[in-house]
């Protein structure tokens, strides 16, 4: 048995590598493709699955049942028998779309590499955000302060203060504070010159 | 960056996760988060923004959302499984009217103006005009077959005899992608919402040559949609997010305000596009919009159990939906009765109907309702047709 897999994941190098396994374990050949027109990309290869990055809005085109398959109706295999893998999936960042009618069983064991490796990347992602936040909210600090410096004739150690107070009567963390005080200040640049 | 920090925010309150994409009438549940209309109500809403519709559907119906900004032919999905597997839901309350642009490539409108000019005859007239002088097939956008926009717009082609699959190819285009499909030539035009089509004005790839408005001068756009299970194990909190809701709408719909949410809503969390493209389609956001969002005026919050009827007969024209009983399932998920419930003391003014004829005033009119009238605007259709779903009961 050999299915032919449609793989949208912008993702450079987990597509690779989920290339890599599918082949390797022999599960199936697979096809790479990316936005805008991906019914054509369907047309093209033909293939029995698609397994689609959920981070990307071509989701939806794919959702066209009559574009995408006048034969079959398009089953979104995640859920059909099995909410807990589907929910996994989800959670994973993943989903799929079983075109011809591929057996379950026949399925599963590509979904599962699927998920494991967009599990581990989600993972990876994670921790990329949480340094960047951190790098982004000083980064963020230091501008408030400038503002403040500046418009309002404040020294740093006042500035900083000011923004601290602020985050105390509202409640907030000093970050959101400050993420909206420059946003804030931002937009209202635009405002004064069109 | 304040998503991952506000995650260790200590929580009170009832749990909301509310779905929302990157469009101007995602507005009301900004607003309401952004102002603490949902905190003041004892709810800690979060909000997800989400790149597709696909994703809003999949996450109600396996439950990784609570609720979602959502146009309303999707819900029907959803709750039938037309899609996958179903998921029940309620609509306690109407997000928005109107706010889609028909947006053609910029030199097949200039074409379709030139010959609706020199003929005097309507847009969609024009247009089919064009299709038959020319030998190109044209291929329109849509954001999702479950969408407002494929059933508006396929209503209004349908008025110069046009039909999609034999005059016009309908495809599947996430509005993010509409420029670059554009100008690929991928598509020769697309039915979207704001601010796309203004986006696409604005790199000069496309002009708008219709609006919501120009199909159905009040039409519905979205609603907001919680899984009924949700709803059934937090009644108070249903309550208090329709009561936020309808406190943003007002906001949202104040021509002063129009700067204010337009700067909010293009934050890089929420929209992340430019301003004024957001600003050109709110209320008093434009000195002559050419597409308009409402939130509150004429009734918009109150979900009318005749928009649920006309969507359904809708899909069932154009082969969306099988067999349904229709009335049963508007009334099903339309719930106007929750609507009453959650604003009652509020003092605003309530229709009394669950149901209205849609399309029957050409001029301004009044709304029965309690305790005072609602002022309403014109509502024909570009057809002239009149839609009376049921007969209109009155309920007190």
């Amino acid at each position: 048995m050999s299915l032919t897999v449609l793989l949208i994941d912008s993702e450079e190098n987990r597509a690779r590598a989920l290339e890599e396994k599918l082949s390797e374990s022999g599960f199936a050949r697979v096809v790479r493709a990316e936005g805008p027109d991906l019914a054509a990309a369907v047309e093209r290869a033909k293939p029995d699955l698609v397994i689609i990055d959920m981070a990307l809005p071509d989701r939806d085109a794919l959702e066209d049942i009559r574009a995408v398959s006048a034969a079959s109706p398009v089953v979104m295999f995640a859920g059909t028998d099995d909410p807990a893998f589907a929910q996994e999936a989800i959670a994973a960042g993943v989903c799929s779309y079983n075109l011809s009618g591929v057996a379950l069983q026949d399925v599963r064991p590509i979904m599962a590499s699927a998920i494991a490796l967009f599990k581990r990347y989600h993972h990876v992602e994670t921790e990329l955000a949480a340094a960047k936040a951190l790098l982004n909210e000083r980064r963020l600090i230091e501008r408030a302060k400038a503002i403040l410096m500046k418009d309002r004739k404040m020294t740093e150690p006042e500035a900083y203060r000011w923004l601290q107070k602020k985050a105390m009567n509202e409640s907030r963390k000093l970050a959101q504070v400050v993420a909206d005080f420059v946003a804030d200040d931002e937009s209202q640049q635009r405002e004064r010159k069109p | 960056m304040s998503e991952i920090i506000a995650l260790k925010s200590p929580r009170s309150g009832t749990r909301l996760r509310i779905g929302f994409l990157r469009l101007t009438d995602s507005a009301p549940v900004i607003v309401a988060q952004e102002f603490g209309y949902f905190a003041e109500e004892g709810i800690d809403a979060d909000l997800v923004e989400e790149p597709s519709w696909a994703n809003i559907a999949d996450k109600l119906a396996y439950g990784f959302l609570d609720a979602a900004v959502i146009v309303p032919p999707l819900a029907f999905a959803i709750e039938l499984g037309l899609r996958g597997i179903s998921q029940k839901l309620v609509i306690p309350c109407n997000i928005s009217l109107g706010g889609n642009t028909i947006t053609l490539s910029s030199a097949l409108a200039r074409q379709v103006r030139e010959i609706s000019a020199k003929q005097a005859i309507a847009t969609p007239h024009a247009l089919a005009a064009c299709l038959k002088a020319g030998d190109r097939p044209l291929s329109l956008g849509i954001v999702h077959a479950y969408s407002t926009h494929n059933l508006l717009l396929r209503y209004w082609l349908a008025t110069a005899g046009l039909e999609a699959g034999r005059d016009v190819r309908l495809s599947v285009v996430p509005p993010a992608r509409a420029v670059e499909a554009l100008q690929s030539g991928q598509i020769g035009g697309f039915c979207a919402g704001a601010p796309w089509g203004e986006i696409a004005a604005r790199t000069g790839a496309g002009i708008n040559v219709a609006s919501s408005d120009d199909v159905w001068r009040a039409a519905p756009e979205k609603a907001f949609a919680l899984r009924a299970h949700w709803a059934e194990e937090n009644p108070a909190a249903l309550k208090g997010a329709v009561r936020a809701l309808v406190r943003a709408a007002q906001f949202c719909d104040a021509p002063e305000n129009a700067s204010y949410t337009g700067a909010l809503l293009s934050r890089q969390k929420y929209l992340g596009v430019d301003s004024h493209a957001i600003l050109s389609s709110l209320p008093g956001g434009a000195i002559a919009p050419d597409n308009q969002s409402r939130f509150w005026r004429g009734a918009t919050t109150f979900p009318w159990r005749s928009h649920a009827v006309w969507f359904l007969r809708q899909m069932a024209r154009w082969d969306l939906i099988g067999d349904v009983d229709t009335e049963a399932l508007a009334a099903r998920v339309y719930r106007c009765d929750l609507y009453r419930a959650s604003v009652a003391g509020l003092g605003i003014n309530v229709p009394r109907a669950d149901s209205k004829s849609e399309g029957a005033h050409r001029t301004d009119w009044e709304l029965d309702a309690a305790p005072g009238p609602i002022a309403m605007g014109p509502d024909e259709f570009c057809d002239g047709a009149v839609f009376e779903p049921v007969s209109v009961q009155v309920n007190f």
